[in-house]
């Protein structure tokens, strides 16, 4: 008898809990996404499960803090720089969903670096042609005038023609080298670069050999609740007064859950204070 | 109605409790069947904001629309903009169902690339989900080696010679091992530069404007030397190496977001062509007699 009634009431706990699971997932995908951070109950419940998932599909790459990996070209994602869109919740979303050139039809795929040291730059646009040994060293020493350091004055004015003519750097960086969001060309006037040290060599190497990084697209292999979650730990990364953000996910999940739990706690307080 | 002793087994109680179960399962799948049309759904998904003949359109899909139509979010978007955009959603989703009634994909070519394309992006993306771990990259790597290695870069200039001065040309080619070219050098042997290569160029970029053969020749030669003549269709060439700057190979560090962009590359090739063979193998595909 008692172990019939043990059973029961473990079965409606088991149900109450999924049933507020669900109602929690219904609301966290049904409210508007760049209104959630602002939301305590919800924030603790998407960053508890969001961490998880942050550290199973994307800190293979990001790294478990979020810090990135410039000699992989890898963004980091705790400052407020963002390559794609401004780094709001629902930028974020679309990138983990969709991805970046991850083949899926909705991804972000408008701009590659071109590779001027090949006898065609861009496979989609034959009108971008090869440049100079001598034409790169040129651009370089732009690009290092423009971020503020020491650069060969004649060599970044002639650098300076090629990014506004020939090379064609202005049509996705703009034309003040300020880059431009809706299309992830980086700014190259920041002095944060994504590959490698930012000299003289790795600007070099990515104006030579070009670059295409990629991130998958996690459609149909993340639940979408499971997408919102993730994108809300993302976000909360690069703003860290946001409400309930926890800790970065541990490298054990034991140590993750902890942190998971603080996290769900502080939210709690927040909530009901 | 009262139940009796909870600890006593009771066949009334059981078929009454039997009952009511049945009864309520009766109740659920009446409900179900007279509220939904077939197997279908009246509950739209939280993850979506309408469904269309049972296709969700997204919801994710629908913030970006607004986005990009308006300019704003859901929580200033105003009720004409929402229902606008809505209704251009549900409209695209209408009639991609009816093309698909249409079998448009028989007829239209467009839409045949599309699908086509689609298909491999599809199966494309599948591939970018599998983080290849580092052993894998470093073992492509060193499979692959010779890939990885920068462009070579050359200063090189190409002299001409009339075809009927072969013996000074021969003579040039031997002042110039000696000294560093300048007119007054070359025209005791009425040489010119051609002109063809610039002053510092990839290689890729030699060959093209030197041609096959000559590039072959300049790439061997080392800082200062010159060619042999090599006689051409049109002159008599003798190059002159200033600086001849050969590809480097690249460490596995440099290379790594190529070898990953390669790897990837090859695991969507192998996943395109397996999946194209299982394709055929399933497929019924008749040819006539007069084409095989």
């Amino acid at each position: 008898m008692r172990i019939t009634v043990l059973l029961s009431a473990s079965g409606c706990l088991i149900a109450a809990v999924w049933l507020h699971q669900s109602q929690l997932e219904g609301r966290l995908l049904r409210t508007e996404p760049n209104s959630i951070p602002a939301n305590a109950a919800l924030m603790g419940f998407a960053l508890q499960r969001g961490g998880a998932l942050f550290e199973a599909h994307c800190a293979t790459c990001h790294g478990l803090a979020g810090q990135g990996d410039p000699r992989r070209g890898v963004p980091t994602l705790s400052d407020a720089d963002w390559l794609y869109g401004t780094g709001s919740v629902s930028d974020v979303e679309q990138v983990i969903k969709y991805g970046i050139r991850s083949h899926h039809p909705k991804a972000w795929n408008l701009a590659i670096m071109p590779a001027y040291a090949t006898p065609r730059p861009s496979a989609r646009d034959g009108k971008i042609p090869p440049l100079s040994p001598q034409n790169i060293r040129d651009l370089v020493e732009f690009l290092m005038r423009e971020q503020g350091r020491s650069a060969d004055g004649a060599a970044a004015a002639r650098g300076a023609g090629l990014f506004a003519g020939a090379g064609g750097c202005y049509d996705c960086h703009a034309v003040d080298g300020k880059g431009d969001a809706a299309i992830g060309a980086p700014n190259l006037t920041d002095g944060i670069t994504l590959y490698g040290d930012g000299g003289r060599e790795s600007l070099f190497m990515s104006i030579a050999y070009g670059r295409q990084g990629l991130c998958p697209a996690w459609v149909g292999r993340i639940s979408p609740a499971g997408i919102r979650e993730a994108a809300l730990f993302v976000h909360s990364l690069s703003h860290p007064n946001s409400l309930a953000r926890p800790q970065a996910p541990a490298a054990n999940s034991a140590s993750a859950a902890a942190a998971a739990a603080a996290a769900a706690a502080a939210a709690a307080a927040a909530a009901s204070g | 109605m009262a139940l009796g002793n909870i600890t006593q087994v009771s066949s009334r109680r059981s078929f009454m409790l039997m009952g009511c179960g049945a009864l309520l399962g009766l109740l659920m799948a009446g409900y179900s069947l007279f509220t939904a049309r077939g197997t279908s759904t009246l509950v739209v998904p939280p993850e979506d904001v309408a469904l269309v003949n049972q296709q969700p359109i997204s919801r994710l899909d629908y913030l970006q629309q607004l986005q990009t139509l308006y300019g704003v979010d859901l929580r200033h978007a105003t009720a004409t903009q929402r229902r606008t955009v809505l209704d251009d959603m549900i409209r695209e989703e209408l009639f991609v169902q009816r093309g698909k009634e249409l079998d448009v994909a028989s007829t239209d070519p467009d839409v045949r690339a599309a699908m086509v394309n689609s298909v491999e992006q599809e199966i494309a993306a599948d591939a970018t989900t599998a983080q290849p771990t580092e052993t894998q990259l470093h073992a492509y790597y060193a499979a692959h080696r010779a890939r990885y290695a920068s462009e070579g870069i050359m200063s090189v200039r190409d002299y001409v010679f009339p075809l009927s001065e072969s013996q000074g040309a021969a003579e040039a080619a031997e002042a110039l091992r000696a000294n560093i070219p300048t007119p007054a050098l070359l025209a005791r042997w009425h040489g010119v530069d051609s002109g063809k290569a610039a002053d510092e160029e990839f290689y890729f970029a030699v060959k093209i404007h030197l041609g096959g053969a000559l590039f072959e020749a300049a790439s061997t030669l080392p800082d200062g030397a010159a060619s042999v003549p090599i006689v051409g269709s049109d002159a008599i060439h003798v190059l002159y190496m200033f600086k001849n700057k050969k590809p480097v190979p690249f460490d596995f560090d440099a290379a790594r977001d190529r070898v990953l962009n390669d790897l990837r590359n090859d695991a969507i090739g192998h996943l395109r062509t397996g999946d194209e063979a299982f394709l055929r193998k399933r497929a019924n595909v008749l040819i006539a007699d007069d084409v095989r």
